[in-house]
């Protein structure tokens, strides 16, 4: 067991260490890379080498990188070049509200898909289950940002019933009652997106599990329905959904651009995206870099935790030890 | 229960889909001013809620404001679409930043409606700038009761610091440009400077319409630290001495100024609270401004006029800005098949401008925004050329002469062709600028009606600045210049002295005769001869067309005509850069009731 964490997790600093190589060299190697963007366009050449050395720019770029990753072993993302802002500063609260809102989402679509699938897996093919069918192919071709333009023109702009976009009211900053009011919109959104997805999955799972033998076996014994869907069907369906629900960690964290963009949500997807257009590369590098550590993250742990459910798991991977 | 009305929710939205963009575009019935109710005043920490928004909700036409009555107080929310880098004066550069600096910053000189240097009273100076006989020497004055908001005087120091400082390249200042031909600055007394410039050099006038930084904040800082100061991104750190001072920056959210209370000026502001807010994107920003978030903008995107002219509060300002989209073409037979210019033929150059329906492009896809240029000074400006610049009017069949004059003849497909040379070429432009995507289909179409070829290439803006603008590597191409100053000096721009990468000449155009023209324009500091030298240059420049001059062009403003105010002498002026806070100092607002 410990030895197949330890396994992995060696695995994962390897695999974020060239994830590391890869953003910086991606982000160097870019048209116009840093050395033109950094550096204002009416300089004369003997200016702008002042200002590349001042930038420490002109370093050769294997020099570059071990300074950055310096910088990075001590937390330090470095500072944007534009206006010397720490990189930190800027992102860290960046996350708590992208937290906010895909965590809000995340939670609300679990609490309604969860149940949802399950109830539907015992009434296949119902009105329920067939309009959970609906939403879910409702959910997965329609984009979400488009879906967000529709409510913000319908509750926002013609009923005038919530706020158009943001995450506060200008001077109602840490006001919950506020924060709560300009979540409702964003929030349907990636619900129905969340939704889609694992009301379907955990419909099909439970489906699945009801199907084995040891389920027959307790309806067999006499045991009332109520006791063999929830004791001995919900357990076994639930793994599977945990691997995803791990999966999907990272979105929690690097959000979704397109939606925090349309709702003007201060997130991290946002951040990114505004980022991209002013090409400052230093919170570029830091976003991606963050977002590949949840990423990673993320599949250690349903990895770990798939291991923990499912003892079938560790077991095989062992070298087939089992019977 | 939750379930099915969530159901319900989703079946209604697609119902009404289909009506939807419909109904937005006249969707007047419930005028909304919550921006005024909840940014009301000085009290900024009103919560916004369901029935506060709905009591708002009241008919907006019964009470026009006299709009003769300035009233002092309210709150202005200005939009925008990106985030500042820095207000500190020395490292401005991109609009965000300097749109902020106009609310801080009070200027040394300022300019009027035509783009003349003046000292208004919310200049730093006491009057306009004196020019010394021989045009080398000249005196600025300061006003003695300017002061920064830490209550110190603004003195000389501030303006030897701040022109030594962008002069010295240690200090990485993108003003630098301005003041290479600046010798020195020297202090006369504590409210005097005089420079002196190394040679004549006229548009140094518009150098001085700048601001200042505090030499008693920042004597002390090493210049290759100065841009990594927090002076100019930390509010509490930044020493401003303009009508309002900065109090917050949320940062990527919203910056907030209020009306300073020591500011100096005999003239105080109206508005109490200025808000920046910034919006993830353009789209966005529009639905703010819909909504009544945002009170004004500087730029609405034009497939989004009519639907915001369609709003009964909205006032539109439509207007060409300091900006004009022209035709290069290149001059290097490096860049074409064969090494062979397709463009060098004065007479062909000149056909290509007959033959392009420029008035059809400013009608129809600039919406009313644009005018006609044939020459690269603005229309509007004192420098403005008139009929001195020739005017190439809409006529294929006129170009097609001209080109059959200049020895093309039509090859077995169509297309032209003169020695063995087929009249073909690549129009490149930037990737996603719609203006720019429509301007070369009708050139591409315009052009294959007189038997030339075009293929037009949209490329990454980023790497097409690297890789073909800056190096002048393309055959033709569409791109703007911005005018930063009413000045019509462009020598970098078409000057033989400034090929790529020393200067913009990115075209490897050369002509003696406008060579020596560009030079006399800046020797010489008579406005009145330096206004003939430039006629000159325009008929010149539109005989020989480096360019095909297309047009002034620019993005309408839009605000909130119920709330905010100006009277017609301070009304925006979109000629000039960031005129769309000309004379910001003296509009109001009405304030929340």
């Amino acid at each position: 067991m410990i030895e197949y964490f330890v396994r992995r997790l060696l695995q994962s600093v390897l695999v974020l260490f060239f994830i590391t190589v890869l953003t910086f060299l991606l982000i160097h190697a870019a048209p116009g890379g840093p050395r033109q963007i950094y550096l204002s366009p009416g300089l004369s050449q003997e200016a702008m080498a002042v200002q590349a050395h001042n930038l420490g720019l002109d370093r050769p770029l294997p020099l570059q990188f071990v300074s950055w990753i310096g910088d990075l072993l001590k937390g330090d993302l470095g500072y944007t070049f534009k206006n010397h802002i720490p990189v930190g500063e800027i992102i860290w609260p960046t996350i708590g509200h992208t937290m906010v809102l895909m965590g809000s989402a995340w939670l609300l679509s679990l609490l309604i898909a969860i149940p949802w699938g399950i109830y539907n897996s015992t009434v296949e093919y119902s009105l329920s289950d067939q309009t959970a069918s609906f939403v879910a192919y409702l959910g997965f071709a329609m984009p979400t940002f488009w879906f967000g333009i529709i409510l913000q023109e319908l509750f926002a702009l013609k009923w005038n019933l919530l706020p158009l976009s943001d995450m506060w009211t200008m001077g109602s900053e840490g006001n919950i009652g506020n924060l709560i009011y300009h979540l409702v919109l964003p929030v349907s959104v990636l619900t129905l997106g969340f939704l889609a997805g694992y009301s379907k999955y955990s419909r099909s799972s439970m489906l699945e599990v009801l199907d084995r033998d040891y389920i027959r076996t307790a309806r067999a014994k006499g045991l009332n329905e109520r006791r063999v869907i929830f004791r001995h069907g919900l357990r076994n369906a639930l793994i599977p959904i945990i691997t995803l629900l791990g999966l999907d960690l990272p979105i929690l964290v690097a959000g979704a651009a397109l939606t925090e963009s349309v709702f003007n949500w201060p997130g991290m997807g946002r951040l990114f995206v505004q980022n991209a257009v002013s090409r400052e590369y230093s919170v570029l590098m830091a976003v991606t870099l963050i977002t590949a550590v949840f990423v990673i993250a993320g599949n250690l742990l349903a990895d770990i935790l798939y291991a923990l459910v499912d003892p079938r798991v560790r077991l095989d991977r062992k070298g087939g030890s089992a019977t | 229960m939750r379930k099915r009305n969530r159901v319900t929710t989703v079946l209604t939205i697609l119902a009404i889909t289909g009506s939807l963009l419909a109904a937005c575009s006249n969707n007047n019935s419930s005028t909304n001013n919550s921006a005024a109710a909840n940014n009301g005043g000085k009290n900024t920490t009103t919560n916004e809620t369901p029935a506060t928004n709905n009591s708002t909700n009241t008919n907006t036409n019964t009470s026009t404001p006299d709009p003769n009555a300035p009233v002092d107080g309210g709150s202005l929310t200005v939009g925008t679409f990106s985030d500042i880098v820095s207000i500190n004066p020395l490292y401005i550069q991109d609009t965000s930043s300097g749109d902020v600096s106009t609310f801080v910053n009070a200027n040394l000189f300022d300019m009027d409606r035509q783009g003349n240097v003046t000292a208004e009273p919310w200049s730093l100076a006491a009057e306009a700038p004196t020019v010394s006989a021989d045009g080398l020497t000249y005196t600025v004055k300061l006003k003695p009761e300017a002061k920064w908001s830490d209550g110190q005087p603004v003195s000389a120091d501030d303006i030897k610091f701040t022109f030594d400082t962008v002069k010295n390249p240690e200090s990485g200042s993108p003003g630098i440009s301005a003041f290479d031909k600046v010798e020195s600055v020297t202090k006369v007394d504590d409210k005097t400077v005089t420079i002196k410039l190394k040679q004549i050099y006229a548009p140094f006038q518009y150098s001085l319409v700048s601001s200042l930084a505090p030499y008693h904040v920042l004597k002390d800082v090493a210049l290759k630290d100065l841009a990594k100061d927090p002076f100019g991104s930390d509010p509490t750190k930044t020493v401003t001495n303009g009508p309002w001072k900065w109090t917050k920056w949320e940062r990527g959210q919203y910056l907030t100024f209020e009306a300073d209370p020591n500011y100096w000026g005999s003239q105080k502001p109206h508005i109490q609270t200025l808000t920046y807010k910034i919006y993830a994107d353009q789209n966005t920003e529009m639905q703010a401004l819909l909504k009544g978030d945002i009170d004004f903008t500087s730029a609405v995107p034009l497939p989004t006029l009519d639907t915001v002219k369609g709003k009964d509060n909205m006032g539109v300002i439509l207007a060409p800005g300091p900006q004009y989209e022209y035709l290069e073409f290149n001059f290097d037979g490096a860049n074409f098949p064969g090494k062979y210019d397709l463009f060098q033929g004065q007479k062909t150059r000149q056909a290509i401008a007959t033959a392009l329906n420029r008035q059809g492009m400013v009608d129809n896809i600039l919406k009313g925004t644009g005018t006609l240029m044939n020459a690269p000074f603005l229309p509007n400006s004192w420098a403005a050329p008139g009929d001195a610049a020739v005017n190439y009017a809409y006529d294929a069949e006129k170009a097609k002469t001209m080109l059959a004059e200049d020895g093309w003849k039509p090859g077995k497909d169509g297309i032209l062709e003169k020695d063995g040379h087929r009249f073909s070429f690549e129009l490149q432009y930037n990737a996603g600028n719609s203006r720019r995507e429509q301007v070369a289909a009708v050139i591409q179409q315009n052009l294959k009606d007189v038997g030339i070829e075009v293929t037009p290439k949209a490329i990454d803006f980023a790497s097409w600045i690297d890789q073909n603008v800056t190096p002048g590597k393309f055959q033709a191409l569409l791109l703007a210049w911005v005018l930063n100053t009413p000045d019509p000096d462009a020598e970098s721009t078409f000057s033989s002295k400034y090929f790529t990468p020393a200067g913009q000449n990115n075209g490897w155009y050369k002509n003696t005769k406008l060579d020596d023209l560009w030079v006399k324009g800046y020797s010489t500091v008579d406005q009145n001869e330096r206004k003939s030298i430039y006629q000159e240059v325009a008929k010149e420049i539109s005989t020989d067309l480096p360019y095909v001059f297309l047009y002034q062009y620019g993005s309408p403003m839009a605000f909130d005509k119920n709330k905010v105010h100006f009277s017609d002498t301070d009304k925006p002026e979109s000629s000039l850069s960031y005129g769309y806070f000309f004379h910001l100092i003296n509009w109001w607002v009405t304030p929340a009731n």
